[in-house]
């Protein structure tokens, strides 16, 4: 029995092993890809997979309110958490999560090209985080975003409930990484209005590459560095560990 | 187990590894390659667009500009030679040729308000303006491509598989001393 045990431990060790390998490779594609594209000067973009930097600029009646800071944004992505117990088990339960994107101008010192973030990968810092518990409220906007949302704070006699409210925005004139695809626009008007070229920043049908970041490309290329070592390494070991525990048992 | 099977085992993870990483520098070289072929292309179609729009330029200052008789022939001489450069150094060359003959035609413009004041002139001169910064952007880009290739294939690992695939250092879009004094004499003459 326990050299069964044994054996499927290892084997399950060496195909976790495996699979993070194989993850690693992800991520190291994704570094390499975004360390040999140049940065594209956004007057001069050509169609196709492209690297910019610029500053978030919003498009007239475009941007909205996000939910618990109440800043104009372009983006705000937001999760409402609460603790819950039940004997040792304690653990934080997702109670409401949502996200808005809307298209705004990216700029930089020679012009600005409209984005598109659907279906982009977004990462960006968190701007907001509270917890909320007994003795202590949550701000009023937050208060004021569950009420609308037939949430509640407070638990059994008024007490309130131990609550995480996380939120992530990206507001205008925040300086923004993005790597996706120039391409047509189709919002002709928005061009026009603007005086702007015709292209489009987008998810492109054959480059799956879309990456926003308020990180800089140096910061980005360092994390996925350690990302990648690092899931590598992890999974080199459990497939050397798995691969002696699973033979040397057989 | 017996000690050689894991030992087989690691030099096969190893010989794995090795397979994967000169797989990725292998896919890696092509695509920094593609990229300088394509970031080329883009520069081209502006060349082309640029030369299109310089008979016209010509024909529109040529009445008004006697004195710039060099220059326009300069300018024309270029618009055919950028095109059919044999090298990227002369075709740099050319293409600063003509970037100096429109800093030139542009400037003692200044000096003639009828030609200033004329519609067809200003429409070709924001048109040409734009055209050379997009171009001006475009070169840069491409120097770009070529710098990361050339790094790439002169840096460990990746000289290894970029020696099997004779890869050889790309040159940038710059004009060589030689091909740049040719610019001057035409300039002067």
């Amino acid at each position: 029995m326990l050299l069964q045990n044994g054996l499927i431990v290892g084997l399950f060790m060496f195909l976790i092993g495996i699979a993070l390998f194989a993850v690693g490779l992800y991520f190291y594609k994704k570094k390499q890809l975004i360390a040999d594209t140049p940065t594209s000067k956004i007057r001069s973009i050509a169609m196709g997979l492209v690297e910019i930097f610029g500053q978030v600029t919003p498009i007239k009646e475009r941007f909205f309110k996000s939910p618990f800071t109440d800043k104009e944004c372009v983006y705000y992505q937001f999760t409402i958490e609460e603790y819950r117990s039940s004997g040792t088990n304690s653990h934080w339960v997702t109670i409401k999560k949502g996200e808005q994107r809307g298209l705004f101008y990216l700029k930089d010192d020679t012009g600005m090209v409209l984005i598109d973030p659907t279906g982009a990968k977004i990462e960006a810092r968190r701007d907001f985080e509270y917890q909320s518990g007994l003795g202590k409220d949550p701000p009023d906007q937050v208060i004021r975003f569950l009420t609308a949302n037939n949430l509640a704070h407070e638990g059994f006699f008024g007490l309130n409930k131990t609550m995480r409210y996380r939120e992530t925005i990206i507001v205008p004139d925040e300086t923004l990484y993005i790597m996706g695809t120039a391409g047509e626009n189709p919002l002709k008007i928005e061009a026009t209005e603007n005086h702007v070229d015709s292209i489009m920043i987008q998810k492109g049908k054959y480059e799956k590459q879309y990456y926003i970041s308020d990180k800089s490309e140096k910061q980005i290329l360092k994390n996925l560095a350690i990302l990648t070592y690092g899931i590598w390494g992890f999974g080199i070991g459990l497939i050397i560990v798995g691969a002696i525990l699973f033979f040397g048992l057989m | 187990m017996d000690l050689w099977i894991i030992i087989v085992l690691i030099i096969g993870l190893l010989f794995f590894t090795l397979l994967i990483v000169l797989l990725l520098i292998y896919n890696g070289l092509v695509r920094l390659k593609n990229n300088i072929e394509k970031s080329w292309a883009n520069i081209d179609v502006l060349l082309k667009q640029r030369s299109d729009e310089l008979p016209n330029l010509i024909a529109s200052v040529k009445g008004y500009m006697q004195h710039e008789r060099t220059t326009l022939e300069a300018l024309t001489k270029a618009r055919t030679d950028v095109l059919k450069a044999p090298t990227l150094s002369k075709k740099a060359a050319s293409d600063m040729l003509i970037t100096e003959s429109l800093k030139t035609i542009f400037a003692v413009a200044e000096n003639y308000p009828t030609l200033k004041a004329n519609e067809n002139f200003l429409k070709l001169q924001n048109r040409i303006t734009a055209l050379e910064n997009e171009l001006a952007d475009r070169r840069e880009f491409y120097n770009d491509s070529v710098n990361i290739y050339n790094i790439r294939i002169q840096s460990i690992p990746d000289l290894i598989v970029a020696r099997m695939m004779k890869c050889t250092d790309e040159p940038l879009f710059k004009a060589s001393e030689e091909d740049k004094a040719v610019v001057h004499v035409s300039m002067r003459k």
